[in-house]
């Protein structure tokens, strides 16, 4: 055990854990990374590339090292960083990425083979030859990639999503995030103080500052107790802003019970909407490390992970007691870690200062001048070379701390384009003015990183930030505190011929950095493509201006002239469990059910999606083994009797106002203000460009009130296209549009015994083909009372009408026609026998109504009235479209019994198959019991002149070709008696 | 104006008998079955009606005068509320008040959700915190307005501090009752 006295652990609340099997403690309060060192563990997993052994680097959430696979089964979670793991007991982990045991893994023979894995290893060697890509390279590559592993099972927790709304944001709990939220949480503003870590303070945890002479955390209690008191603060712990989006919302992920062994009646994750009029970016710094060779031994860390581990957590990072510590820096922050490390009982062996005019601020050894050149220990350290003028001393240690410096956390500030601007007194970049509007960084994410500083940073953000929306703010009391010498030099990297990590996740050393500027991959966005820098969990947040810092040296330029990085979101990785906000299968989104679905489903209908729509596709009988003997008898049961089809999906538009009629007219290709009251006309609707768009009917129902009937799919599209026009282009116009289609409920009843049934429903009404013509339309009442509206339509090609009533009785009107035309066979059919019905009739639907066709195509050209015009119909004559050859026609197989494949294309018999012999193509395909043969409809050029000719029908795919001939697309009917019967 | 005389039976949104009522902590949420819709626009040059007394409301408000009330859907644009009017023809009833508008029936172009807080303002907050990207806050008493929930469109009216109606498609009606179900049952955790 390596733990030291105090720290923010609770010492009455012991956990226990496994780490790789093995059963450790740990208190309430520790992260995974802290308990494990705590235990002596130094080893914590494998590198990406070269397996090599590696511990924890950080101590939050920059840690490119130490990831593990948390937790087992279902809820096992692989690549989570062990230093924002909170420990809870029970918790398990592993080590990942490695083959066999974590100490002996069998795939650090990649390390010998290192020379081959240079920067740009994929892209050289990968390109050749051509034929292993797909076979054998992709696969091997997918194999190897990832670190961790999925439990590929369904993840059992619930995850929630949310809004929020405030004055202002402070993304950050550290000294600066906690002034500001004092600051304007005293004014009464609605605040939101979000923070990633389980506990308020930030960076003040981590370090021995005092504040009014007092510890940093009894300000940070009283902070807490009077923030948790104002109603209009929100403390939103373990709660991580990731990234900044439009209109000022920004996207955080609460973490509700991760840190809990079951989330039990809990939420796992929320993802959070923030909308924040301002906003305070106080995420503070992350320090960087400087690569020498051979420094990415467990036991080698960063010197402030280093400080906060013994701060907060009271953990000395060495396996023994009695190891040393060393501190390699490039300056003052360097020689903090000494100091609080002697203060807290370790042993240091001395501050190793790159500057030749190092100070000593305490009671240890300092090395000026110096460097660490080397290091030593298989699994962990165990020494390090020191190296002054040429002359190098090895010594024995059992950890080193790092300090290359601060780089404030400019992640948030470089979303919506922001570019960092570099400043050469802090030698690091800070967001630039130009950042996401609203934003205001401020304390160490400014790059004011001392804690006087920070505080007065974040008050003054504070203030500001709420007086650009009109709120004075007052400036609050802060406390005392001492800014800590800060002076560094630019010192990046230890120059050498070995190895040097810059990028630990991703295997990039120094001397790949160097490769890639030999082969002229010198911009910052080649560099990190070829090196995959930056890339996988930790995105570079440890390493991307170290390298940029390196290429600047190779190429001579200031650090500004090589480049910059930029953040996207994530800030760190969210699961796509929360981002997919909840729910899954059936109820991942949201299910439209028409008014008869529950009567459908008691009647075994299988169902099937359209859209949002759940629409019944067939229902199954007793004694069908096969959907096709289902679909057969509800066909040939409407061609002979009478049938029943919710057809509510179809979308229903009222149109209203004096100027409705030629309000359509400029909507519909055809004329609709002539149409008579108490009629309904088939409709063909143009786009813009002159394509067929949507077909539907228009019902007059009075002359200044029509129904405008959309295919299903198009429904909203249509709407959204008339109310555009209605608003935007014809404002003059006196018309009034409403979605009607949930309103009503409708039926389709078909089939030559269709009057018949509705006979005994309707209220007196006169179904004979007198009163109420082939597309007639009325608007009367059934059922004793009941208000509906009728339309005599039909898509069947049979006598059919279609009846509509208020939703909430479209399920009884459904069963009192069962139950009415039980002795005329009434037969309820779906969307299948919808299709081989249209299609025996030659009705066009959603396979020929794909944007690509045009009126003349479907055989409608004469419906775009000259005599007015209206949307797309002058863009229909254009040349070129009224010059299209290809018109809508029938196929029928000459082996009767064999499927036509829609999609297949068309060609004349002996021809080569290529595009230019290509002739038209299949949309529609089905058998015909009433034909008894398979059928289709497709576009065929010239096909109106073509009745008899066999063509070939290839579906090249499936190596499939047969012989078809054409025929009229009308199968059933063509004369259309049966509808006017 | 009677009830409508069929000798059919009507089916809720929610497919059932009777209106769907749960309870979850300090929430209820309610099935309205009962409340009666009609969309009233105003023609070319019309001045502003006012139907049944109610002084039809400006952008993003909502009013009530008995078992009447009224909220602003567009430009020119109300959808007009009847309590306990959804078995009636409540649109010709509209119409009778309006002659020269356009009116349609929307009674079941909708379904409305009461949610009703037994706790005061809180619950109803956040329970909107987890559903709608609106500023609770903001969102007080006769406030009204048109907005995405799961994915669906809702209209939400503020009808008190501790009521909130959700008027959602018809045909969504069980997608938006697990919407409010689910956020509404988290709540109590």
């Amino acid at each position: 055990m390596t733990r030291l006295t105090g720290g923010l652990i609770d010492r009455n609340a012991p956990l226990n854990f496994t780490f790789n099997g093995k059963a450790y403690k740990g208190f309430q309060g520790d992260t995974l990374a802290s308990a494990l060192l705590a235990n002596g563990v130094q080893l914590m997993g494998r590198s990406f590339k070269y397996h090599r052994p590696r511990g924890v680097v950080a101590a939050g959430s920059e840690e490119p090292n130490a990831m593990v696979e948390l937790r087992t089964g279902a809820r096992q979670e692989p690549n989570t960083r062990a230093t924002v793991a909170e420990l809870f007991d029970g918790l398990t982990a592993r080590s990942q990425n490695h083959m066999g045991p974590l100490h002996r893994d069998f795939l650090a023979v990649n390390d010998l083979l290192s020379p081959f894995f240079a920067a740009g290893f994929y892209y050289k060697t990968f390109m050749w030859p051509k034929a292993f890509w797909e076979k054998l390279y992709e696969p091997m590559i997918r194999k190897a990639a990832g670190l961790g592993s999925l439990s590929m099972q369904p993840d059992p927790d619930d995850y929630d999503k949310g809004f929020l709304h405030c004055d202002l944001l402070i993304v950050g709990a550290g000294a600066a995030g906690l002034a500001a939220a004092l600051t304007a949480g005293r004014v009464g503003v609605k605040v939101i103080l979000a923070d990633e870590d389980f506990v308020l303070g930030g960076r003040l945890m981590a370090e021995s500052d005092a504040l009014d002479s007092a510890a940093a955390m009894d300000w940070v209690a009283a902070a807490k107790a009077e923030l948790e008191s104002l109603p209009n603060v929100r403390i939103m712990t373990r709660t991580t802003v990731f990234g900044i989006y439009d209109h000022g919302i920004f996207g955080a992920v609460e973490r509700v019970s991760d840190h809990l062994a079951v989330p039990g009646d809990k939420v796992r994750q929320t993802l959070w909407r923030i909308t924040a009029k301002r906003t305070v970016l106080a995420a503070g710094a992350t320090e960087r490390h400087i690569p020498f060779a051979d420094n990415d031994r467990p036991g080698v860390m960063l010197a402030g992970a280093m400080r906060a581990y013994a701060n907060r957590w009271a953990v000395s990072p060495v396996k023994r007691d009695a190891d040393a510590i060393a501190i390699f820096t490039n300056g003052d922050d360097g020689h903090r870690t000494a100091m609080d490390l002697i203060a807290k009982g370790a042993k240091v062996l001395g501050v190793i200062d790159a500057r030749e005019a190092a100070p000593r601020f305490g009671d240890y050894e300092v090395f000026a001048g110096s460097t660490v050149t080397g290091t030593k220990g298989r699994l962990g350290l165990s020494a390090i070379e020191i190296t002054r003028g040429g002359r190098s001393e090895w010594h024995d240690v059992g950890a080193l701390g790092v300090a290359g410096g601060w780089n404030p956390n400019v992640h948030l500030a470089s979303h919506h384009r922001g570019r960092p601007v570099w400043n050469d007194d802090l030698l690091a970049f800070v967001p630039s003015p130009d950042g996401p509007k609203g934003l205001i960084p401020a304390g160490a994410a400014a790059g004011k990183g001392g804690t006087e500083e920070a505080l007065a940073d974040g008050m003054n953000a504070a203030i500001t930030a709420l007086s650009e929306i009109g709120i004075n703010a007052a400036e609050i009391s802060l406390p005392k505190a001492e800014n800590m010498p800060s002076e560094q030099a630019a010192f990046w990297h230890v120059p050498g011929k070995k190895r040097a990590w810059v990028d630990f996740q991703n295997d990039v050393t120094v001397k790949d950095i160097a490769l890639a500027h030999k082969e002229n991959m010198k911009p910052v966005e080649h560099l990190k493509r070829w090196t995959t820098l930056g890339m996988a969990t930790d995105q570079g947040k440890t390493s991307n201006i170290s390298a940029l810092a390196v290429m600047a040296e190779l190429t001579g330029k200031s650090i500004p002239e090589t480049g910059t990085t930029i953040f996207r979101p994530p800030y760190t990785g969210v699961s796509l469990a929360v981002l997919g906000g909840g729910d899954t299968g059936p109820l991942f989104r949201p299910r439209r059910l028409t008014p008869t679905h529950h009567w459908a489903e008691a009647q075994g209908a299988e169902f099937v999606e359209v859209g949002q729509w759940m629409r019944a596709q067939y229902f199954p009988q007793k004694g069908e083994t096969t959907w096709r003997q289902t679909v057969d008898r509800e066909v040939l049961a409407v061609r002979s009797g009478v049938g029943l089809c919710d057809v509510t999906t179809l979308g229903k538009v009222d149109v209203q106002g004096t100027d409705a009629g030629e309000f359509l007219n400029r909507m519909y290709s055809n004329m609709m203000g002539t149409l008579k009251v108490g009629m309904v006309r088939y409709g063909l609707m143009l786009r813009e460009d002159g394509h067929a768009y949507d077909d539907g009917t228009c019902a007059r129902l009075a002359e200044d009130h029509y129904v405008v009937t959309t295919t299903t799919a198009n429904a909203g599209l249509v709407y959204r296209q008339m109310e555009f026009f209605h608003q935007c282009v014809w404002p003059e116009l006196d018309v009034q549009l409403i979605s009607t289609t949930d309103a009503w409920a409708q039926i389709a009843v078909a089939g030559p015994k269709s009057r018949e049934l509705l006979r005994r429903i309707v209220d007196g009404f006169d179904l004979s083909n007198e009163a109420f013509p082939f597309m007639a339309c009325a608007e009367l009442t059934i059922c004793k009372g009941l208000r509906a509206r009728l339309f005599r339509i039909s898509f069947s090609g049979e006598l059919a009408y279609e009846v509509a009533v208020p939703a909430r009785y479209g399920q009884a009107l459904m069963e009192r026609l069962m139950e009415q035309g039980a002795d005329l066979g009434v037969t309820p059919y779906g969307t299948e026998a919808l299709a081989v019905l249209r299609i025996e009739k030659g009705h066009a639907a959603g396979a020929e109504l794909n944007g690509q066709t045009t009126a003349q195509m479907l055989g409608l050209g004469k419906m775009v009235s000259a005599k007015k015009d209206s949307i797309g119909a002058v863009m229909s004559r254009r040349e070129g479209m009224a010059a299209e050859k290809r018109r809508l026609v029938g196929f029928k197989p000459l082996e009767a019994q064999t499927q036509v494949m829609a999609g297949s294309h068309l060609f004349t018999q002996g021809e080569a198959q290529t595009m230019t012999s290509d002739q038209g193509w299949i949309t529609s395909s089905c058998y015909s019991p009433h034909l008894e043969s398979y059928i289709a409809l497709g576009f065929l050029e010239n096909g109106a002149e073509r009745m008899g000719e066999v063509l070939i029908a290839a579906n090249p795919l499936e190596g499939q070709e047969m012989k078809v001939e054409v025929v009229s697309a009308h199968f059933v009917d063509p004369e259309g008696g049966r509808l006017r019967d | 104006m009677t009830n409508t005389v069929t000798d059919l039976t009507p089916i809720t949104a929610l497919g059932g008998t009777v209106a769907r009522t749960e309870v979850c902590g300090a929430l209820t949420i309610s099935e309205n079955t009962g409340l009666g819709l009609a969309s009233l626009s105003l023609r070319a040059g019309q001045d502003t009606p006012a139907p049944f007394g109610l002084a039809l409301p400006d952008v993003a408000k909502a009013v009530s005068m008995g078992n009447y009330a009224a909220f602003w859907t567009g430009r020119g644009q109300w959808m007009i509320e009847a309590t306990g009017k959804a078995e009636m023809d409540f649109a010709a009833m509209l119409k009778a008040e309006v002659p020269e508008c356009s009116v349609t029936e929307q009674t079941d172009g909708f379904t409305a959700f009461e949610i009703a807080s037994s706790q005061g303002a809180g619950p109803i907050e956040a329970l909107m915190n987890k559903l709608v990207n609106i500023d609770a806050k903001t969102f007080g008493p006769g406030q009204a307005t048109r907005t995405g929930l799961e994915h669906m469109t809702v209209f939400l009216i503020r009808r008190a501090e501790d009521r909130l109606a959700v008027i959602g498609m018809r045909t969504l009606a069980g997608s938006l009752w697990h919407a409010l179900a689910v956020a509404a049952r988290r709540l109590e955790d």
